[in-house]
C-alpha cells in the first residue's frame, strides 16, 4: 500500500487563506449619513429602492442605534472607542448617566433570497476615522456602495439595561504573544 | 498495552540485531534543478546564512524499516501519552511537576475529560536500526510540517519523474490527506477555523499555512490572522484583526506561554475551541517523560527519566534514589541529558556523559525551569550530520515522517531538512 498522499497540492504565500473569504452571502450594500442622502440619490435613478424605503431603513437604522449601541460609564473610554466630538450623554433607564456614540449614517442592503425589501443597521465612527456599526463590521465612508457580507446586517445584542462599559470591558487588543517574543519561533 | 518489564537493561545490542545492510542508509542523489523554491513560495531554503533544505542527499528506508520500527511504535507511544495524561490530570502534585500553573488546571484536565480532539504532533526519534527511542514530543506547536508534507513529498515526485528515483520508490507521508481527513471528522463542513501564528515569521507561517491547505481540503473555511493582533471584546470573545469573532482557533504558539499572557484568563469565558488542545500542555512538556518512564518502565521506545529533584543527589554520590533509578542507575551514569520541561530549539539543554559534560546549549533562555533527566542515547552520524526523525502524529496515528540532522548532539534551530524515500 502507498504511503504517501496522493496528491498535496499547495503552495504558499496566502492561498490558503485568500480563498476562503468569497464563501459568505454576499449582497449589494450602500451607506448614506442620513434619509435625505439617501432620498438624493434614489431621485437620480441610481438605486434599486424607493424614498420610502430609505425613510423606513433609517428609522430602523435609528431604533437599533437606540437598543445596540454600545454604551459606556464614561466619555472618556467612549471617545477612546469613538472619536473626540461623536459621543453624547445619555440618561440611564434606572437613572444616572451613560455616552453612546453618536448616530453617523446608515447602512442598507437588499435581502437575500429573492424576499425582497432591505435591511439596514445603524454606523457610528470609529476611533481610526472609519465606520463600524454595532456588530463590529467596518466601512471606510457612509457615502459609499459595494459587495458586503450579508452578515453584517445581524443586528447586535441589545445594550439597554445591561451595566455600561467599563474601561476594562472595551475592546482590548495584544494579550496573545507576549510571553513567547523572546524567541525567533513560537513552534518547534 | 504491553506490561512493564520487571527488569530492564539498557540493551544497546538491539540496534544491530538487523545488521547493517538493511536499516537507514543516506544516499547522494541528483539535486532537482532550483527553480522549484521560487515556484512554491519555499521561503526559508536557507536561514541564517546556512542551507536549510538539503536534496544533495536523502535517507533510505525499507517499507517493513518503517512500519514496524516507526509507524507503529509512534502510534503506540501516542496511546502511551494519553495514558499518562490521563493520570496526570487526577494528580493534583504531577499538575504541579508538570509545570501547569494553578489558575489553568482546570482549563487543561476539563479539556481531557470532555474529550477535546488533538490534531496533530510531531515525535523526535533516536533511531539507528534498532528500537527507536522517544526523545521528546512537540505535541502542541510543531513546526516544519509544510517541508515534511508538501515540499518533500514533491521532491520524491520530481526525482521519479526525473529518472533519479525508481518508479516504485515511496515516501511514508500520508500527513495532508490526514489532516485533511481530521478535520473532516471533527468539525461540520464550512466550519470557520481561524489560523494564527506570530507575524513576520516565515517558518512558523508555512506550517500554519499548510494547517490551513488541509482545513480547506477537508472543507473547512480558514481563516489567518496574526497572533498578536488578536483582540477580545466587550462580550468577552476573541476577535482576528478585522473583528470577526473567532470560534475555533489553531494557535502555533505553546500553551505554556498562553498560561502567562494577558489573555490566558480570557481562554475560559471566550467559549472558544482550540487547537490543540488545552490538554497537550501535558504531553509537549519533558515532565512527561519521567510520567511515561514510571507507568512503562523497560519500554522498548522510551529511555529511562527522571525529574532532576527527585535524582540529583543520587546522581552526584550515589546516594539515595528510588528502586526506580537503581535499576536505570547504569545507563544515567554513563550518559545523561539534562533538560528544561519547556525548553525550545535546544535551549538550556545539557549532555553529560560519566559526569563530564559532553555537549552544553549555548542558549541559556529556559535554566531557571523545572528540569528532567532523561539516559542519553548517541543519534548516528552520518556524514558528520546526526540525523532526528520526526514522527508525525494525526488524531492518533502515525502518519508521516520528516527528518532533521545537525552536526551537533543537540539538535538546533539551525538544523537542516533532509528529504526520505522508501525503497525495498
Amino acid at each position: 500500500m502507498r504511503k504517501r498522499s496522493a496528491t498535496v497540492a499547495l503552495t504558499l504565500m496566502g492561498a490558503a487563506f485568500a480563498l476562503s473569504g468569497c464563501k459568505e452571502d454576499q449582497t449589494e450594500a450602500s451607506s448614506f449619513p442620513n434619509a435625505a442622502a439617501c432620498k438624493a440619490q434614489v431621485e437620480q435613478g441610481s438605486l434599486a429602492f424607493t424614498a420610502e424605503d430609505c425613510d423606513a431603513a433609517f428609522a430602523q437604522a435609528q431604533a437599533d442605534h437606540n437598543e445596540t449601541a454600545p454604551r459606556y460609564d464614561a466619555l472618556a473610554v467612549c471617545e477612546e472607542q469613538h472619536g473626540a466630538g461623536n459621543c453624547e450623554q445619555q440618561a440611564q433607564p434606572g437613572g444616572g448617566f451613560s455616552f453612546m456614540p453618536l448616530l453617523a449614517g446608515m447602512l442598507i442592503g437588499q435581502m437575500l433570497g429573492g424576499r425582497g425589501g432591505f435591511m439596514s443597521q445603524p454606523l457610528s465612527r470609529t476611533a481610526d476615522g472609519r465606520y463600524a456599526t454595532p456588530g463590529g463590521t467596518k466601512v471606510a465612508t457612509n457615502t459609499g456602495k459595494g459587495p458586503m457580507n450579508a452578515t453584517a446586517f445581524n443586528k447586535a445584542p441589545s445594550t439597554i439595561g445591561k451595566p455600561p462599559m467599563t474601561q476594562a470591558d472595551a475592546m482590548r487588543r495584544g494579550g496573545f504573544g507576549s510571553s513567547g517574543a523572546a524567541r525567533s519561533t513560537m513552534g518547534g | 498495552m504491553r506490561e512493564p518489564t520487571p527488569n530492564p537493561i539498557w540493551d544497546l545490542t538491539r540496534a544491530f540485531r538487523f545488521g547493517p545492510t538493511v536499516f537507514m542508509e543516506k544516499i547522494s542523489l541528483t539535486p532537482r534543478a532550483d527553480q522549484r523554491e521560487a515556484e512554491t513560495g519555499f521561503t526559508f531554503a536557507e536561514m541564517h546564512g546556512e542551507p536549510y533544505w538539503d536534496e544533495t542527499s536523502a535517507y533510505r528506508f525499507t517499507l517493513e524499516e518503517i512500519e514496524t520500527r516507526i509507524e507503529d511504535p509512534a502510534t503506540e507511544l501516542h496511546g502511551m501519552c494519553r495514558e499518562a495524561v490521563d493520570r496526570i490530570v487526577k494528580d493534583e502534585r504531577l499538575m504541579d511537576r508538570m509545570g501547569i500553573p494553578p489558575g489553568f488546571r482546570d482549563l487543561v484536565a476539563t479539556s481531557w475529560r470532555s474529550f477535546a480532539p488533538e490534531v496533530y504532533g510531531r515525535m523526535d526519534l533516536a533511531y539507528d536500526g534498532g528500537d527507536a527511542k522517544l526523545l521528546e514530543y512537540n505535541a502542541d506547536t510543531p513546526t516544519s510540517l509544510y517541508e515534511t508534507a508538501s515540499f518533500q513529498w514533491q521532491w520524491l515526485e520530481d526525482q521519479i519523474k526525473a529518472g533519479v528515483l525508481p518508479e516504485g520508490a515511496d515516501q511514508f507521508n500520508g500527513l495532508h490527506e490526514a489532516l485533511a481527513e481530521r478535520f473532516r471528522e471533527l468539525f461540520p463542513a464550512n466550519t470557520d477555523i481561524h489560523f494564527a501564528a506570530a507575524a513576520g515569521n516565515a517558518e512558523d507561517y508555512a506550517t500554519v499555512e499548510a494547517m490551513a491547505w488541509a482545513a480547506r481540503e477537508g472543507g473547512m473555511g480558514a481563516h489567518y490572522t496574526d497572533l498578536e493582533k488578536i483582540g477580545l471584546s466587550a462580550e468577552g470573545q476573541f476577535l482576528d484583526a478585522e473583528d470577526r469573532v473567532i470560534g475555533t482557533l489553531f494557535k502555533l504558539y505553546p500553551w505554556e506561554d498562553i498560561f502567562r499572557d494577558e489573555f490566558g484568563a480570557a481562554i475560559v469565558p471566550s467559549g472558544a475551541r482550540f487547537i490543540e488542545p488545552p490538554w497537550k500542555a501535558l504531553v509537549s512538556n519533558k515532565a512527561i517523560l519521567p510520567v511515561l518512564w514510571e507507568m512503562f518502565e523497560g519500554h522498548p521506545n522510551l529511555l529511562p527519566a527522571f525529574f532532576l529533584n527527585d535524582v540529583a543527589g543520587a546522581l552526584r554520590d550515589g546516594t539515595g534514589g528510588s528502586p526506580l533509578f537503581d535499576r536505570a542507575r547504569d545507563a544515567l551514569k554513563a550518559g545523561h541529558v539534562v533538560k528544561p520541561i519547556f525548553s525550545r530549539e535546544g535551549s538550556s539543554i545539557d549532555i553529560l556523559e560519566n559526569g563530564r559534560p559532553l555537549e552544553t546549549a549555548t542558549d541559556r533562555a529556559y535554566d531557571d525551569h523545572p528540569k528532567v533527566v532523561q539516559a542519553y542515547v548517541p543519534l548516528p552520524v552520518f556524514d558528520g550530520f546526526r540525523p532526528v526523525l520526526g514522527a508525525w502524529i494525526v488524531g492518533e496515528t502515525c502518519a508521516g515522517l520528516g527528518i532533521r540532522e545537525d552536526r551537533a548532539r543537540i539538535t538546533q534551530d539551525l538544523s537542516r531538512f533532509k528529504p526520505h524515500f522508501i525503497q525495498g
